[in-house]
């Protein structure tokens, strides 16, 4: 694209990140000379559609006077050959074979305009595109600069030279450690849950089968073991 | 809805919304030639980001790290460029601040975007943000 290619052309041979405060001091120039250049074009283009639809309706204003003319000769060379006056019938008829080569003619022309026409018309189209697409680019290139400019008003408001702007990295960071911290305070609560109903040593205890209920199945295994004996 | 927002508007009609009024995130309008609204996600670890509304957009973007804090550039601007093509609303970009590049996530929209696309493109640029964060933490130091 032509604006990427003078913008990478004034970048070209500079450090990137000199190169980078080139292109934004100089992205916006490029492009309202863009849009200048676009604009130009579709004034041109409009006055040459101005101009060229004028001239075609002149022309087919012209072979349609022609067109009449021709058909009032052919009722004249009619009348002429039925009054039996044949010279002056040849001489209109000559007349009418000028008229006819000039419509025919005529009609050329007018096909090559109305494709100039149609041609022009989709070229003003197009510029008016281009300036739509190029005054949206303004506005991201507008929105960018805005963002920068605040984004060093921040970090020269809340820090001194050596504190970065905060990044999506300091925010994972936080986020992670509020998780650790969740986490920790989940595992905590269990704990404490598990100390202030004894859970812990009713498991040991239940573990060591000296708690009533954790053996009743060997229990009642072994009152069967007793009645077969 | 054809209204075209500006940053009073828009911060306005933020607050008044279902999601500004969750406690979860907080607005702040940046006054400047262009005035900046600061969006701070507590949700998200206070992820900042930064909304303007300039002509026909309306433009969302959060910091994404520092280029300094990147072991390869090379390798970090592949991982990004793989990473932009599955993050809906978002892309990944390069930005200078203070002299200095920095990898921004951004989105854009048009400035008569219905309110709750907005915030759609709010919340889903702050989650894309901390996941790029986490999936490239390997790359950074």
């Amino acid at each position: 694209m032509a604006i990427i290619q003078k913008l990478i052309t004034l970048v070209r041979g500079t450090a990137t990140e000199a190169g980078q405060a080139i292109v934004d001091v100089n992205a916006l120039k490029i492009l309202d000379q863009e849009i200048r250049d676009a604009d130009s074009a579709l004034v041109s283009s409009r006055t040459d559609l101005t101009r060229l639809m004028a001239e075609r309706k002149i022309t087919g204003d012209k072979s349609n006077d022609k067109q009449a003319k021709l058909t009032e000769y052919n009722q004249y060379i009619r009348q002429l050959l039925d009054k039996g006056d044949q010279a002056l019938a040849l001489e209109v008829a000559g007349k009418v074979a000028a008229l006819e080569n000039e419509i025919a003619a005529d009609k050329a022309t007018l096909a090559g305009m109305d494709a100039n026409v149609t041609k022009l018309q989709g070229s003003i189209r197009q510029a008016q595109a281009t300036i739509d697409q190029l005054k949206r680019q303004v506005d991201t290139v507008k929105a960018t600069a805005s963002v920068q400019r605040a984004q060093e008003a921040i970090s020269s408001t809340t820090s001194g030279s050596n504190v970065k702007l905060h990044t999506a990295l300091d925010s994972l960071k936080r986020i992670e450690e509020q998780q650790a911290f969740k986490g920790a305070q989940i595992e905590a609560a269990n704990q404490l849950e598990a100390q202030g109903t004894d859970g812990d040593l009713q498991q040991r205890l239940r573990d060591a089968g000296v708690l009533p209920g954790a053996t009743a199945a060997d229990d009642v295994l072994a009152r069967f073991k007793k009645t077969d004996s | 809805m054809s209204q075209q927002w500006s940053i009073e508007s828009l911060f306005r009609a933020l607050q008044e919304s279902e999601f500004g009024r969750t406690g979860h995130v907080s607005f702040q309008i940046h006054e400047g030639v262009e005035p900046v609204l600061l969006i701070e996600m507590h949700e998200l670890g206070d992820l900042p980001m930064h909304l303007v509304a300039t002509g026909g957009e309306v433009h969302v973007s959060a910091t994404l790290c520092h280029a300094s804090q990147v072991k390869d550039r090379n390798a970090f601007n592949d991982a990004c460029l793989r990473l932009n093509t599955i993050y809906p609303l978002s892309n990944i970009g390069i930005t200078t601040v203070d002299d200095e590049d920095v990898y921004i996530v951004f989105g854009q929209l048009s400035s008569l975007a219905p309110l709750p696309n907005v915030i759609e493109e709010i919340i889903v640029l702050g989650h894309n943000t901390i996941q790029a964060a986490s999936e490239l933490t390997t790359h950074l130091h």
